[in-house]
């Protein structure tokens, strides 16, 4: 496999990440009109998504341990996926508090997410460390200067990861959209994607490459150990109940 | 019987249209010039001040989250307010596309600058 194009060129990993913001908009627009959904409300909640989503992928992966300053974290320390979603949970949490909108909008936002995720995670594949290193004849192999801007062996097959986080986020948002309007309760879609993404990313991390925290595995890793239990048991009551047969209502 | 009064005059039923609501045009300008607005503000403001000056504080708050601050503050205001809601939307969505495209974009400028 061809190794990274795009080593470390920011500009190009931006460029996926805007066009998966734009994507997702997009998206959310659609799923709001096929939905029949035309309170003003739900625009403030999408705005409060992408920023706190952005603000959360940043701050909250701030390390105090590291003893670096949240300005300096701000502007080069790690940012998350994982921390983006906390970030955009919470940021909507707030705008249904100050509009006062009260109806569930994670069917709404579910499939925007992954749609920004498939074409995000395509900046990452061309830009980013690719994973561990793979025994496969499907790995990524990095010239000696691709390696040493981000950090990888050279000349040595490294696990896709973004490639295999691609085609999950493709799968999921293929299953949202045939199922999207089948779950038993508003809300649902959002509950099964995180809950899948969760257990799915906990799996991806051993081949990932990121730091290691304690006992071989990661800061997502542990992160996602501590939501795993609270989201399975959600998931559950999901398939506790039967599928609807057709679209109901019209809350998101 | 009926509840039916056609002898009655009636006055004429109330026709409640949807609230009229600002031009989507005023969330694509507002992400648009928001994130305009912020670029200007911190890659003008490192190349005028260098780019450590932004590490300086001021009232105990770290001077590079002031104008973040202050824009969040007054976006999530304006997009509470029902009248101008789409503005303040595309600003938040503005202020999201400047974090997230910042960390690629303004860190590949300072590299051109200090270059």
């Amino acid at each position: 496999m061809i190794g990274l194009p795009f080593a470390g060129n920011g500009l190009v990993h931006a460029g996926f990440v805007g066009l998966g913001i734009l994507a997702a908009l997009l998206f959310y627009a659609y799923e709001k009109r096929r939905r029949g959904l035309s309170d003003p409300r739900l625009w403030p909640i999408a705005g409060f998504a992408v920023a706190f989503g952005a603000i959360g992928s940043r701050v909250l992966t701030w390390d105090i341990s590291r003893q670096v300053s949240l300005a300096d974290w701000w502007g080069n320390g790690d940012r998350s996926i994982l921390a983006g979603l906390v970030g955009a949970w919470l940021g909507v949490l707030l705008a249904k508090r100050l509009t006062g909108y009260r109806h569930p909008t994670g069917d709404l936002l579910a499939p925007a997410v992954a749609l920004a995720l498939i074409i995000g995670r395509i900046g990452c594949l061309l830009t980013e460390l690719p994973g561990t290193p793979t025994g496969g004849s499907w790995g990524v192999i990095l010239t000696p200067e691709q390696a040493a801007l981000t950090g990888a062996q050279a000349g040595v097959g490294l696990h896709p990861s973004f490639a295999y986080e691609i085609v999950f986020h493709v799968a999921a948002f293929a299953l949202m959209w045939r199922y999207r309007d089948r779950l038993p309760h508003p809300g649902d879609l959002f509950i099964c994607f995180v809950g899948a993404y969760a257990l799915f990313r906990f799996v991806v991390e051993f081949v990932r490459g990121n730091e290691v925290l304690w006992l071989g595995m990661s800061r997502p890793q542990w992160f996602l150990l501590a939501v795993l239990p609270l989201l399975v048991w959600r998931v559950r009551r999901v398939f506790g109940s039967p599928l609807r047969r057709e679209m109901e209502g019209t809350a998101a | 019987m009926s509840d039916d009064t056609p002898d009655i005059p009636t006055s004429p039923p109330h026709r409640e249209g949807p609230a009229p609501s600002p031009k989507s045009g005023s969330m694509s300008m507002g992400a648009f010039f928001g994130a305009l607005a912020l670029y200007a503000i911190y890659v003008l403001g490192t190349m005028a001040r260098g780019p450590y000056a932004w590490s300086a504080t001021f009232l105990s708050i770290p001077a590079p989250f002031i104008p973040i601050a202050l824009y969040l503050v007054v976006a999530i205001a304006l997009a509470v307010f029902p009248r101008t809601s789409r503005l303040g939307t595309g600003l938040l969505i503005g202020l999201g596309a400047f974090l997230l495209l910042g960390g690629g974009l303004c860190v590949t400028f300072l590299a051109q600058v200090r270059g």
